[in-house]
């Protein structure tokens, strides 16, 4: 995350451009690189990868703004696509904005789990911003923080738990959650644990916080399985607080 | 069922579920079928009704892992429910069986992960 360019992505299959615009790209070729991206994207405007090369040209051009956008179009053509959410977690470093780069890279990390250069990444992020697990609020209701807030007959109500920002997803996600909420409510009463305050359910590819906001919503919080069960708390904390104030209509 | 949490002997058993109870704090210790809820071995269960605790865990972990299986988070391997007055941490062992414990609010509850997530993967 610190070198002084964007992340390197080897060409990829498929259109001859691609490979031609990688290579100009490499050499330092910036102009003749973004006219083989442009007159390539002209042609194949739903090419992700197309999107994506453009973007790391322009980012090599210190053209941050417009490589943004193009990243962001690769989302739109491939939600949850790893190249261009590393790369957007790069830019974001570049401009101080951590907390937007470790939402990027944990949804880069969610999709690849086992990948060392983002979870290395991911590391020095979080490493720089310790105020993190203080409790200021959750960006809640974007899909790249990956928080679901649900009601108790398992209803959406806003957010999403998966960086494509997925309604189906979210609302079989609210679904399934009431249930737990459900459960964990009758479990702990039984068992006299007392007003239930968290479930955590760790996966092999995801872990997962479900915490109760009221007598009506819950919050369900997704992240990678390299997220520490502490840091899941202080996750679930920063949510809620969002959660509340997006409640109340700050965030609506 | 026939055969499940059959692999071990009663010894190897009662030793598993008593380091566990060794833990300050730890009220109880279950290994349950999460399939069906019923119990397979237990321990220092105290006022606890070991049927009700491996019931309950049981359909915990099943409602935790379908809402897991919807965001295509894999296996469950560890649920955690904790409430004001205690905390039940759960295992996954040799499906379908789980290493469970109740614990006290003053329990280490890092070292009884630890040990739980150690020890379910021993069990057969």
């Amino acid at each position: 995350m610190t070198d002084a360019s964007p992340p390197h992505v080897a060409p990829s299959q498929g259109p001859v451009f691609l490979d031609l615009g990688e290579r100009l790209r490499l050499r330092g070729q910036l102009e003749a690189a973004e006219s083989v991206a442009r007159a390539g994207l002209a042609h194949f405007p739903a090419l992700t990868e197309a999107h994506d090369l453009l973007a790391r040209i322009l980012a090599d051009a210190g053209r941050e703004v417009e490589a943004e956008a193009a990243w962001t179009s690769a989302l739109g053509c491939t939600p949850g696509h790893v190249g261009a959410l590393k790369g957007l977690a790069y830019l974001a470093f570049r401009r101080h904005d951590l907390e937007a780069a470790q939402d990027r890279l944990e949804a880069a990390a969610a999709a690849l789990p086992h990948d060392t250069a983002i979870l290395a990444a991911l590391d020095r992020v979080r490493a720089l911003r310790p105020e993190a697990s203080l409790g200021t609020h959750a960006t809640f209701g974007s899909p790249a923080a990956g928080m679901l807030l649900f009601d108790a007959a398992g209803l959406r109500v806003a957010g999403h738990a998966d960086e494509a920002g997925s309604n189906a997803m979210a609302d079989a996600a609210a679904a399934e959650a009431a249930g737990v909420t459900m459960e964990a409510a009758r479990t702990a009463r039984i068992l006299g644990l007392g007003p239930w305050r968290e479930v955590i359910v760790e996966g092999e590819t995801a872990r997962l916080i479900v915490v109760p906001l009221d007598d009506a919503n819950g919050l369900l919080v997704r992240r990678p399985p390299t997220t520490p069960a502490g840091r899941l708390r202080t996750l679930a904390a920063r949510g809620l607080a969002g959660a509340r104030a997006w409640l109340a209509g700050d965030g609506a | 069922m026939a055969g499940r949490g059959r692999g071990m002997s009663a010894v190897a058993w009662a030793a598993l579920l008593d380091e566990v109870t060794a833990i300050p704090g730890v009220r109880a210790a279950v290994v349950v079928a999460a399939d069906d809820g019923l119990v397979i071995h237990e321990a220092a269960m105290g006022d606890l009704d070991s049927a009700d605790v491996a019931a309950l865990a049981a359909a915990l972990v099943r409602r935790g892992a379908r809402l897991l299986g919807t965001l295509g988070g894999g296996r469950p391997q560890v649920l955690q429910l904790g409430g004001a007055g205690g905390t039940i941490v759960a295992a996954a062992g040799p499906d379908p069986l789980w290493l469970i414990a109740v614990a006290a609010p003053e329990a280490e509850l890092g070292r009884l992960r630890l040990l739980l997530g150690d020890r379910a993967g021993v069990m057969r």
